[in-house]
């Protein structure tokens, strides 16, 4: 991506979000490494690390069609999970050794069906997901993860003691920590880093191994750390929304003068502003209290509406935000009921909302333009 | 001070009392033919309902909102007027006021893409068009439409203090998911106890199901009927009535195990005597999903009149019909759980995996000598419309003709019923049907 970074590990970010296997990734195949891919933030990396494998978040760079799965979806499915199985179906995921999958949304929990069905693969697991966050669901869903790390450590024939899932809580809570100082970094007047290169870097940490990226990241913020950026942006703003991997969708807007200062995205914030408890009595259920409960929710959870309202809200004063972008997959029905409550919710608060539907892949860049631009003259900006 | 006037959340469903009051005295007057006898019947106990709302509304008696497939038995045990939040769209939509109420909607920022019925019935929530329970019971599948709605109705500001109590779904259909579903059923009825006062006699509830337990076995006993050639019945009454009495209005009552007797012996003659809905059956459909609500009278009598095509199943027509055991309280939960959860039409192919859409078309197929096999791809249903290539490669190996439409059961203008004629006919003539 046109950067004006001349980091070098941010360069290796930029690749990684750019394709599927990225150099980094590569390289740990070519060292006999496996991967096993995941739908949706709600399924636990840190076991997939844990079992000596390097967890891959799904998503659909690089498509550019939806030939193949046009058979096996409809015009009224998102854009995502059909440019995500059609490049399953074109061979694009062979690199993979697994897949997870969960019930997060009617149109991407049918991945796994398709996907069973027509293609196959040795390793292929759906979980559960509750609807509610209370202690019986908390319960449920430890059972699940316990049967899932089961399932992973018989297939590949490693056991997943208590101690390496420690551990790799350990080494996804330092993910975590690291990729809030970079957000730390753009609570500054002029940040040193965009919200396009940000995502960058954040889609990155869900392609490779945690320990090398972990080191970029260092590497990366040390080089930031004490600079600023150029400045002169129109707003700082606050992206809100599911599945947006695309660091050129965020740059349209920041060329518009909007700068993004933070999120409450799938690939934002929500993965890491809050951790996993590592003084918890057992690994499983600490990872299931963090991924049902204790973590950012996204509107597939029921009864969470008003903390991501109130998340956004804080995450607004905290980053000194204009206002607020929010963008959604077109069919996404999640986020278009979310969208609508939380307009009304900033509206009370007093911060604007734009609200954009958006195809997975990039498209309609002038009119994206334009309604950003006139978003941002509303503001009087 | 007339009751509209102290609570306006009532206007639309007194208006559609007064529409359904209307629409029976019209079926009155075709009371000589047997089929318009039982649908008065049914428009009996739909106005029952509507009668003890505005009744529980006027003398301040407690009263629920709930969801289809949510254990009505509980609330006929309990004897608790109940509505279901979801009704309007499905219920009314032949008024003259649903083609506004969409546009309504849409203007409150509900897009055109989500699902019309969910989108209405967040529209008369947030437009104080639902009567005000004394406590919600929300609905958390079958799919993704259904939370986002009691999402909303959480948050509104005249709903936010009802208490509410929502089941979780487990995505499985094993016994692990079923002991959990019927945990939260008992709690879900310990609810309504605590917030109604109405107390839950487990010997009422066991004679209620046994009720409710006749009237699946009679449902079931009418689809058998339905097999033959010709099917007695066509599309103007099976699965919606059926439906409606059985998990809706007259759930675990002696006088729907009554409606239901009274079906079958329709039926039984109809078979008997040859007859169908048409002169000669030529085609008979298997249509998976709900009937078209919004246009039904543009398009389903076209289809016996033009095709000869008989709607001999459909999606809420068919399921396991599993009796409850009421032989402990143990049972009962996991029966109630079961029936609501794995049995029940839509939940049971939408909630979960992909298999019980396939495995309802091979069935269904099979039972019923279908001929083609339908999917309306109504707007809403979106993990069907992600299930397409599935269904379409079980007919291909049943050798059954697939066709897939795509219109919105609600609102004519997606696809009018012009266009979803001519795409049946073209289907009909492609496939040498008819």
């Amino acid at each position: 991506m046109e950067t004006n970074l001349k980091s070098k590990a941010f360069q290796e970010f930029s690749n990684a979000a750019e394709t599927l296997v990225n150099p980094v990734l590569q390289r740990w195949k070519d060292q006999g490494g496996k991967v096993v891919g995941y739908f949706c933030s709600t399924v636990p990396e840190e076991i997939i690390t844990a079992a000596g494998l390097t967890p891959f978040r799904m998503r659909a760079t690089g498509s550019t069609g939806t030939e193949e799965s046009d058979a096996f979806y409809s015009s009224i499915n998102c854009s995502f999970p059909r440019h995500c199985f059609n490049q399953v179906l074109t061979g694009d995921f062979k690199f993979l050794d697994g897949i997870v999958c969960v019930n997060s949304c009617d149109h991407v929990r049918r991945i796994y069906d398709n996907w069973k069905r027509f293609v196959p693969t040795d390793f292929i697991e759906m979980m559960s997901l509750p609807r509610k966050t209370g202690p019986d669901q908390v319960g449920w869903y430890t059972e699940e993860l316990a049967m899932l790390k089961d399932k992973v450590g018989k297939h590949f024939g490693v056991e997943i003691t208590d101690d390496r899932l420690w551990e790799a809580v350990k080494l996804h809570n330092e993910t975590r920590r690291l990729q809030k100082k970079l957000y730390e970094l753009r609570k500054q007047e002029k940040p040193p880093i965009t919200g396009a290169e940000t995502l960058a870097v954040m889609v990155a940490g869900t392609a490779m191994p945690k320990e090398q990226y972990n080191e970029k990241l260092r590497e990366l913020l040390d080089e930031l750390s004490g600079t600023e950026g150029p400045g002169g942006h129109r707003a700082r703003l606050l992206i809100v929304g599911g599945i947006l991997d695309d660091p050129a969708y965020i740059k349209v807007i920041e060329d518009q003068g909007g700068l993004v200062v933070t999120d409450s995205t799938c690939f934002g914030s929500r993965l890491m502003w809050v951790e996993v408890d590592e003084n918890a009595s057992d690994p499983i259920s600490a990872l299931a209290q963090y991924y049902l409960t204790d973590r950012p929710s996204c509107p597939r959870m029921y009864g969470e509406h008003d903390n991501r309202a109130q998340y956004v809200i804080d995450m607004c004063r905290e980053f000194n935000c204009d206002g607020v972008i929010g963008e959604r997959l077109i069919f996404c029905d999640s986020w278009l009921v979310e969208h609508y409550m939380l307009g009304q919710d900033l509206k009370a608060a007093g911060i604007p909302m734009l609200k954009l539907d958006r195809e997975y892949l990039t498209s309609g860049i002038g009119q994206l333009r334009t309604r950003v631009q006139a978003f941002l003259e509303t503001m009087g900006r | 001070m007339a009751l509209i006037d102290k609570h306006p959340e009532l206007a639309r469903y007194i208006t559609e009392q007064g529409w359904f009051e209307f629409l029976r005295e019209q079926t009155l007057a075709m009371i000589e033919i047997p089929e318009m006898q039982l649908q008065v019947k049914t428009l009996d106990s739909l106005l029952k309902m509507y009668g003890r709302i505005l009744d529980a509304v006027e003398n301040d008696k407690p009263f629920v909102s709930s969801y289809y497939c949510l254990a009505p038995e509980l609330y006929t045990a309990m004897d608790l007027p109940y509505y279901m939040v979801m009704q309007t769209p499905f219920l009314a939509s032949s008024v003259p006021y649903l083609l506004t109420d969409i546009d309504a909607a849409e203007e409150m920022g509900l897009g055109n893409d989500l699902c019309t019925a969910i989108r209405l019935s967040i529209y008369y929530v947030e437009a104080n068009l639902s009567p005000l329970p004394t406590c919600a019971l929300n609905l958390l599948y079958p799919c993704d439409g259904a939370p986002l709605l009691h999402e909303v109705i959480k948050r509104n500001e005249r709903w936010r203090n009802i208490p509410m109590f929502a089941c979780d779904p487990p995505y499985y259909s094993d016994e692990r998911s079923l002991d959990y579903f019927a945990d939260e059923m008992r709690k879900m009825a310990k609810f309504v106890e605590t917030n109604t006062g109405a107390k839950l006699d487990m010997d009422k509830l066991k004679e209620t199901l046994e009720y409710s337990n006749q009237m699946f076995q009679l449902w079931d006993e009418y689809n058998q009927l339905r097999r033959n050639v010709p099917s007695p019945h066509g599309w103007g009454i099976g699965a919606p009535q059926c439906f409606s009495q059985a998990w809706v209005y007259e759930a675990g009552t002696p006088q729907g195990v009554e409606w239901f007797k009274k079906l079958v012996e329709i039926a039984e003659l109809n078979v008997k005597n040859g007859v169908g809905p048409v002169p000669e059956e030529k085609i008979r459909l298997f249509w998976f999903d709900l009937l078209p609500f919004g246009w039904v009278f543009e398009f389903l009598p076209w289809l016996e009149e033009e095709w000869g095509a008989v709607m001999v199943m459909d999606m809420f027509g068919n399921f396991p019909y599993t009796m409850i055991d009421t032989s402990s309280e143990e049972e009962i939960w996991r029966g109630l759980a079961k029936r609501n959860l794995f049995d029940a039409p839509m939940v049971r192919q939408a909630r979960g995996v992909a298999d019980n859409f396939a495995n309802d078309i091979a069935r269904i197929v099979k039972d019923f000598k279908i001929d083609a096999v339908v999917w309306p791809g109504h707007m809403g249903h979106k993990d069907g419309a992600a299930t397409v290539g599935i269904m379409r490669e079980t007919c291909r190996d049943l050798s059954v003709p697939f066709v897939h439409l795509g219109l919105d059961l609600f609102d004519k203008r997606y696809s009018t019923p012009d266009q979803i004629k001519d795409k049946m006919s073209q289907f009909f003539r492609a496939m040498g049907l008819g």
